[in-house]
């Protein structure tokens, strides 16, 4: 066999050949086993290779360069550039200095409480100590949840994150994020941070309804990829009200039929 | 649907109509997202760098070459992003990923995912040199010519067709070695 021959096999196997160079290099495919052998061989990993899961972004990153394109709309931003910048002046520079504060505030809190708690208690239990913490990191969360900033909204989506367990208040609050925050990036922070929690109860069940109160093209579709993603088929009834509704964006409508293509299969 | 062309919504990205870049988002970040995480096999810096990448787009409109087709031009950015990325954690990181990820104790259903097949070739591919995993990643997953790879990486297009098979041949083996390895240590 041939080394050029040889070469054409992956050119072969992704359609890169031309008619002509096709037609040779399969009448050379009949007339010689050993080029037979190992076009099979790595036809076999060229297909296994076609059938490994593909890496989904997550919805944040939708959420994050929404945020970073109306910010540069609006002049509040240049570009390129990234990262937050926190020192910067203006309303998002202070809104996010207030967000700093009452995390830090927290923190404090926090750290007294715990300083106390070491000085009036013997040998320090570290399963109450990782317990305190989760408590800070839900607290925190849900006071940020509530703030009024958009800033802080996504803050607190992020501490939720941070959570072990999503205990019924908090699943709560960031469901009512997820339908109803008036800010688009925030209620796709949400969906992130729901999705991460997808194996607990209720929450696929939360992500699913939601599909029927979103009015967003951009978070129906981002709920569609998720629930299709978690390979969840009890989002069917949903998908196909989103396929044929006639109110429904094109888009969505096109995403909703390819969602449940993808779950049928 | 939107259905017009990206060169059409360039020119009115140069015309200053920033806008529209969400409408080039939409069209490429998943496939951008996973062209970066094979190459960087890092998702928090491919999402970091996905978005880059179209703030990139914003600030160097006015030197795209419609005559280009855009992916071509927005594969270039990201491999640029990429390796710009990497200069600067350079001495950081170098190498870090790879020794992190295998001296990590895999988790119970890893270890299992691992015994499938899918688990080698994908383990069998991050193990691949730099250059080869991305020409795979940009043939198999991203479906682009030759002649479109070969502009991405700036090479001939008979060197693409070369190398693409000296990749697949590569991983073949790095495939098997691994199965070889795992079965018999079962």
């Amino acid at each position: 066999m041939s080394e050029p021959l040889r070469e054409q096999i992956a050119a072969y196997l992704a359609d890169q050949l031309t008619p002509a160079e096709k037609q040779a290099f399969e009448r050379e495919l009949e007339r010689d086993p050993e080029l037979r052998i190992e076009f099979a061989e790595l036809e076999a990993t060229w297909q296994e290779l076609g059938r490994l899961p593909e890496e989904q972004p997550s919805a944040a990153l939708r959420a994050r360069f929404y945020q970073k394109l109306h910010d540069i709309d609006s002049g509040r931003a240049s570009v390129p550039g990234r990262g937050f910048a926190w020192w910067k002046p203006g309303l998002s520079g202070l809104v996010r200095q207030a967000a700093a504060a009452i995390v830090l505030l927290l923190l404090g809190w926090f750290a007294g409480r715990e300083s106390l708690r070491r000085a009036i208690t013997p040998a320090g239990d570290t399963g109450e100590l990782r317990s305190e913490v989760q408590d800070l990191r839900r607290t925190v969360a849900l006071t940020m949840l509530d703030k009024e900033s958009p800033s802080s909204r996504l803050e607190g989506v992020s501490w939720s994150t941070r959570v072990d367990k999503l205990d019924p208040q908090l699943l709560t609050a960031l469901v009512n994020t997820l339908n109803q925050d008036g800010n688009t990036n925030v209620r796709l922070s949400a969906l992130d941070a729901l999705e991460k929690f997808s194996d607990e109860p209720g929450v696929r069940k939360q992500l699913i309804d939601s599909l029927g109160v979103q009015k967003s093209p951009l978070v129906q579709i981002a709920l569609i990829d998720a629930l299709v993603h978690m390979r969840d088929r009890d989002a069917t009834g949903e998908l196909q009200k989103l396929s044929k509704g006639a109110d429904v964006n094109a888009a969505v409508q096109q995403r909703a039929k390819w969602g449940l293509e993808k779950l049928k299969s | 649907m939107n259905s017009e062309s990206d060169s059409a919504v360039m020119r009115q990205v140069q015309a200053g109509q920033t806008g529209q870049l969400a409408v080039l988002f939409e069209r490429y970040h998943g496939a951008l997202f996973r062209y970066l995480v094979q190459l960087s096999r890092d998702r928090s810096l491919a999402e970091d760098l996905t978005q880059e990448v179209f703030f990139r787009v914003l600030k160097y409109a006015a030197s795209y070459d419609p005559s280009l087709a855009f992916p071509v031009w927005l594969y270039r950015m990201a491999r640029n992003a990429y390796f710009d990325a990497l200069k600067k954690r350079r001495g950081e990181v170098a190498g870090m990923e790879l020794n992190d990820m295998r001296s990590e104790e895999p988790a119970p259903e890893e270890v299992f995912a691992r015994k499938q097949d899918a688990g080698f070739l994908g383990e069998a591919l991050a193990q691949l040199p730099e250059d080869k995993r991305e020409l795979l990643v940009l043939s198999r997953f991203h479906n682009l010519r030759y002649q479109d790879i070969a502009s991405i990486l700036k090479v001939e297009a008979g060197t693409v067709k070369v190398r693409a098979y000296r990749a697949l041949k590569e991983l073949r083996e790095k495939f098997c070695e691994l199965r070889g390895e795992r079965l018999y240590d079962v």
